[in-house]
């Protein structure tokens, strides 16, 4: 059967079998930039935005989000131009092995794009799918509210 | 020295690619007519192999190769240090997970049908799943040779003496649980052939160099003929120090003549491989009235699990810690890491460390309070300084910062303000709150008697950069932005011109692995020695194209030029176009021996170490008393780290182990019954997320220069996890009243000892 979605705002079909996972899908097409492993919706590696909701790929059908946007972390942004919240990320620490990375960096600009200003609590929550093994998820939640208010300062609801 | 680059606010080199997802993990490469592999794991835990048939997996249409023990050229055996664990099951299975058979076909979906295809005829054995009793003489037998893997003993003093002598005795009993490294990038990876009939294995890994040793063993090939690639790693831990995936992979990419990939789902990969060894700890302190330890009896049960890997050497680095660092005069230390039919137990972050540590620093928590000492004194008054001996019995000779960091435990405004955090909580009474603390020790490198060195290249290029080259890996730890910092110091260099190439058996010398807190130090020496080198080479240019003498040059950012004629330089650039007119590009090598102790204890391979590191954790708590639910609110890591290159890593490195180590207290245990594993999950194996998180974590670093480190810094990737677990539970006992001698302190368990605390109190 076919699909078509938009990823990262380029129109992109495919052929699948009805019982084909996203990130399977996504990955094989060469989106490597989604990770995981789990397979089973509990490590949050896997996240991609579905029209901007943060979902975790490997427990996504690929047939049900027919006609959906799809946004992988490298829709916010590149290496020489890249986002609030990678550049928070990148220079505050919350980096470490990187494997979480691509998975937190899209719950947290789901979060922002909802809430420009979120308290402490509300980033926790909205990074609490996406596990990390290497941090204390201090430094994440630090280049979160950063980003944020980059963010606001630059009068910019980040939206890509 | 005036220093640009180490100790300054750096941030990672490799951090842009990472949130911008253009690294390339090893399981993020693919090759044109790649397949996929698939392993056959035995469900039985202790099982005699009858038969195996793979005439119907062969049959499928898309399969390419089915292997089984028979398909290994080599030695059907590794292990870092006992190579007792087979590439693929011969006649004995010996965990639920050992490696049977494996499959390469044109799909991940057909792989996976096809291992299910092939028969194998079992005889099941009786399981031997408790160390105690696996090392009685009637308990079946893991390995023909014996359940017992290692037995150490070490004596020092007279133990009966230091007994009568005490006025207390303290005896009880620990448990600590296993624990699953839970790196999120799983066992994976791809082996090809290339044209010129040599292999390479792409897969995330401590030690290149080391992995392509032992797949030579298995391989029967020349290790010439293999490159290992085993960086960037998506997190390891410890976990990806012995071999996992590897010979499998390239058994099928031989038998095949194609790429195979391989990626081991989270349950595959839980239950197969690596764990921290659960231990069983009995401990009998002796103390004098006034404080003075003067006893201490400990006997040690490891688990190693089916396999030897590094279970002898992990179980000595814990008897070397075993008794913390303290001055004990008379001590008898007697350990056994044993073989049981529990999954398999290797490295992870903290080599044993961690299971005493919670032994010892529980017994010191219990004494302290019984003595009515305050807990910073009673350490300071037994404390270890350098000049001293140690429990096992060598002295120590360096500096190891241990009053130190007693101080700054003592000076962080965690324990200063510890009332603050005390006493039942106001709003919710069944919130009670405490705080408690923490110290340990560990050796830092290999230790006596085994190869611990490192080397370095530094290659100018030909615009003038330069070029690193250090065979550690980076794990996630920072290692190639700490490699940067230093080469750019010892360079005087600018840091963006400057590449780091790590983690690949071809293009980077053999370094030593990235384990015991050792990449830092070793790499980045081998580097700064390297440094040194080129220097020398760059002012030998200089002095030829100045017409000066070698010893006028002096170089800076980027360019060589005469002391006492600042405008007389040459820019690199011009340097590396003058270098190739005279016969090519400046190369230098870097040779640094981990200096090591020049005596053997007696009887224990391996100890003692040379150089330590040594932390103190303090940690906050709130026990709620209607569930047993416990949570760390706050946390103090103090550690000795030498001069600190790079401030954020070190934060990140000790919030991240100190988080880990509150995971490892609380919550984390891989239960495994009968040899089945029970919590294959993230849902039922729970590590901290973000909402775990305490409010605060303190990074306190003692600066003492290290005189044989680069810039005088000391390891510190493991230590920052190792004393949490008693820091929390000592906390538990201040907040609620209760005693944890058996970690994970999970609800349950709390709860449990919440109501004898009760019954008793009736
Ligand atoms: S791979 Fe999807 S949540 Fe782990
Ligand atoms: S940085 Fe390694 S898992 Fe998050």
């Amino acid at each position: 059967m076919k699909v078509t979605y938009i990823i990262n705002g380029k129109k992109q079909e495919f052929d699948i079998s009805p019982g084909e996972i996203l990130l399977d899908l996504l990955r094989d097409n060469g989106y490597m930039e989604v990770k995981g492993d789990c397979y089973e919706g509990t490590c949050g590696a896997c996240t991609v935005l579905i029209n901007n909701v943060p979902y975790a790929s490997c427990t996504t059908l690929a047939a049900g989000v027919d006609e959906a946007e799809i946004t992988t972390v490298k829709g916010l942004g590149d290496i020489n131009n890249p986002h609030p919240v990678q550049q928070a990320f990148a220079k505050f620490g919350a980096v470490q092995c990187g494997y979480c990375t691509p998975g937190e960096i899209l719950s947290a600009y789901a979060l922002l794009l909802k809430d420009p200003d979120p308290g402490e609590e509300d980033i926790k929550r909205a990074l609490d799918g996406n596990l990390c093994r290497c941090s204390g998820y201090m430094q994440q939640i630090e280049a979160v509210k950063i980003a944020a208010k980059m963010m606001r300062e630059a009068g910019d609801n980040g939206r890509v | 020295m005036d220093l640009k680059y180490v100790g300054k606010d750096i941030p990672r080199v490799d951090a842009y690619e990472k949130v911008t997802g253009t690294t390339k993990y090893m399981s993020d490469l693919s090759f044109d007519g790649m397949l996929w592999g698939k392993v056959l794991r035995s469900i039985h835990p202790h099982a005699l192999i009858k038969s195996i048939d793979t005439s119907k997996a062969k049959a499928l249409p898309g399969v390419e190769a089915v292997v089984t023990w028979e398909d290994v050229p080599g030695l059907n055996g590794f292990g870092i240090a006992i190579q007792d664990q087979p590439v693929l099951c011969k006649d004995k299975v010996r965990y639920a997970g050992d490696a049977v058979a494996a499959v390469a076909a044109v799909s991940k979906e057909i792989a996976e049908e096809a291992a299910l295809l092939i028969e194998v005829e079992y005889e099941v054995l009786p399981v031997v799943d408790d160390p105690i009793r696996a090392i009685e003489p009637d308990s079946p037998k893991v390995h023909e040779s014996g359940n017992i893997l290692l037995h150490t003993e070490i004596r020092k003093g007279d133990i009966d003496k230091g007994f009568d002598e005490a006025d207390l005795i303290i005896e009880n009993t620990y448990y600590a649980s296993r624990q699953e490294h839970a790196f999120l990038e799983t066992e994976d990876g791809i082996a090809l052939i290339e044209e010129d009939g040599t292999l390479t294995v792409y897969a995330g890994s401590h030690y290149p160099h080391r992995d392509q040793l032992q797949l030579s063993r298995c391989l029967n090939m020349p290790v010439e003929k293999i490159r290992v690639v085993s960086s960037p790693v998506g997190g390891a831990f410890g976990g990806k120090d012995e071999l996992t995936i590897q010979p499998i992979m390239a058994l099928l990419a031989l038998k095949t003549g194609k790429p195979v990939k391989m990626v081991m789902p989270r349950e595959e990969s839980i239950i197969s491989y690596w764990k921290r060894h659960p231990m069983i700890m009995i401990y009998r302190t002796g103390v004098k009235r006034d404080g003075t330890l003067v006893a201490n009896d400990v006997k040690v049960y490891a688990d190693t699990g089916a396999y030897a890997s590094l279970g002898g050497p992990i179980l000595n680095l814990a008897l070397e810690s075993s008794c913390g660092l303290y001055r004990i005069p008379h001590v008898h230390i007697d350990g056994y890491s044993v073989y049981t039919n529990n999954g398999i137990s290797g490295a992870f972050r903290g080599f044993g460390v961690p299971q005493v540590t919670f032994a010892m620093e529980s017994q010191m928590d219990i004494i302290a309070e019984k003595l009515g000492l305050d807990p910073i004194e009673f350490r300071r008054k037994n404390i270890l300084k350098k000049g001293e001996v140690a429990p096992i019995g060598h002295h120590i000779t360096t500096d190891v910062e241990s009053e130190a960091v007693l101080d700054a435990m003592e000076g962080s405004r965690l324990w200063r303000e510890r009332e603050r955090y005390r006493g039942t909580d106001k709003n919710r009474p069944w919130i009670k709150r405490g705080v408690g603390l923490a110290l340990s020790w560990q050796g830092m490198g290999l230790g006596v008697g085994l190869p611990d060195f490192g080397d370095a290249v530094i290659e100018m290029d030909p615009d003038g950069g330069f070029i690193v080259r250090v065979g550690c890996v980076e794990i996630g730890q920072g290692a190639m932005t700490v490699y940067a910092q230093v080469a750019a110091e010892a360079l005087r260099f600018p840091i963006e011109r400057i590449r780091v190439v790590i983690g690949d058996t071809r293009n980077a010398p053999d370094a030593g692995p990235t384990t015991a807190s050792r990449a830092a130090y070793v790499g980045g020496k081998a580097i700064f020695l390297a440094a040194e080198e080129m220097n020398e080479k760059i002012k030998g240019y200089a002095s030829g194209m100045l017409s000066v003498s070698p010893d006028e040059i002096e170089i800076d950012d980027g360019s060589a030029y005469v002391k006492t004629a600042k405008d007389k330089r040459v820019s690199y650039e011009e340097i590396s176009s003058y270098a190739i007119e005279r016969g090519g590009l400046p190369v230098a090598e870097g040779h640094f021996d981990l200096p090591t102790a020049d005596k053997a204890i007696e009887g224990a391979f391996g100890l003692p170490h040379h150089i330590y590191s040594c932390c103190g954790q303090i940690a906050a708590v709130e026990v709620n008393t209607l569930t047993g639910q416990a949570r760390v609110t706050d946390g103090a890591v103090v550690v000795d780290a030498g001069t600190v290159i790079n401030q954020g890593g070190l934060e990140g490195q000790s919030e991240g182990g100190f988080v880990m180590g509150t995971g490892y207290a609380l919550t984390e245990d891989l239960i495994i019954e009968n040899g089945v594993v029970k919590t294959p999950n993230f849902s039922t194996y729970i590590i901290p997320t973000s909402k775990d998180m305490p409010s605060s974590i303190e990074t306190i670093p003692v600066t003492n220069y290290e005189s044989t480190g680069p810039f005088g810094a000391k390891g510190i990737g493991e230590i920052g996890m190792v004393p949490t677990a008693p820091a929390v539970t000592n906390a538990i006992y201040d907040a609620a009243d209760i005693r944890v001698f058996k970690i994970p302190a999970t609800g349950e368990r709390i709860y449990e000892l919440l109501k004898q605390k009760k019954g008793e109190n009736k």
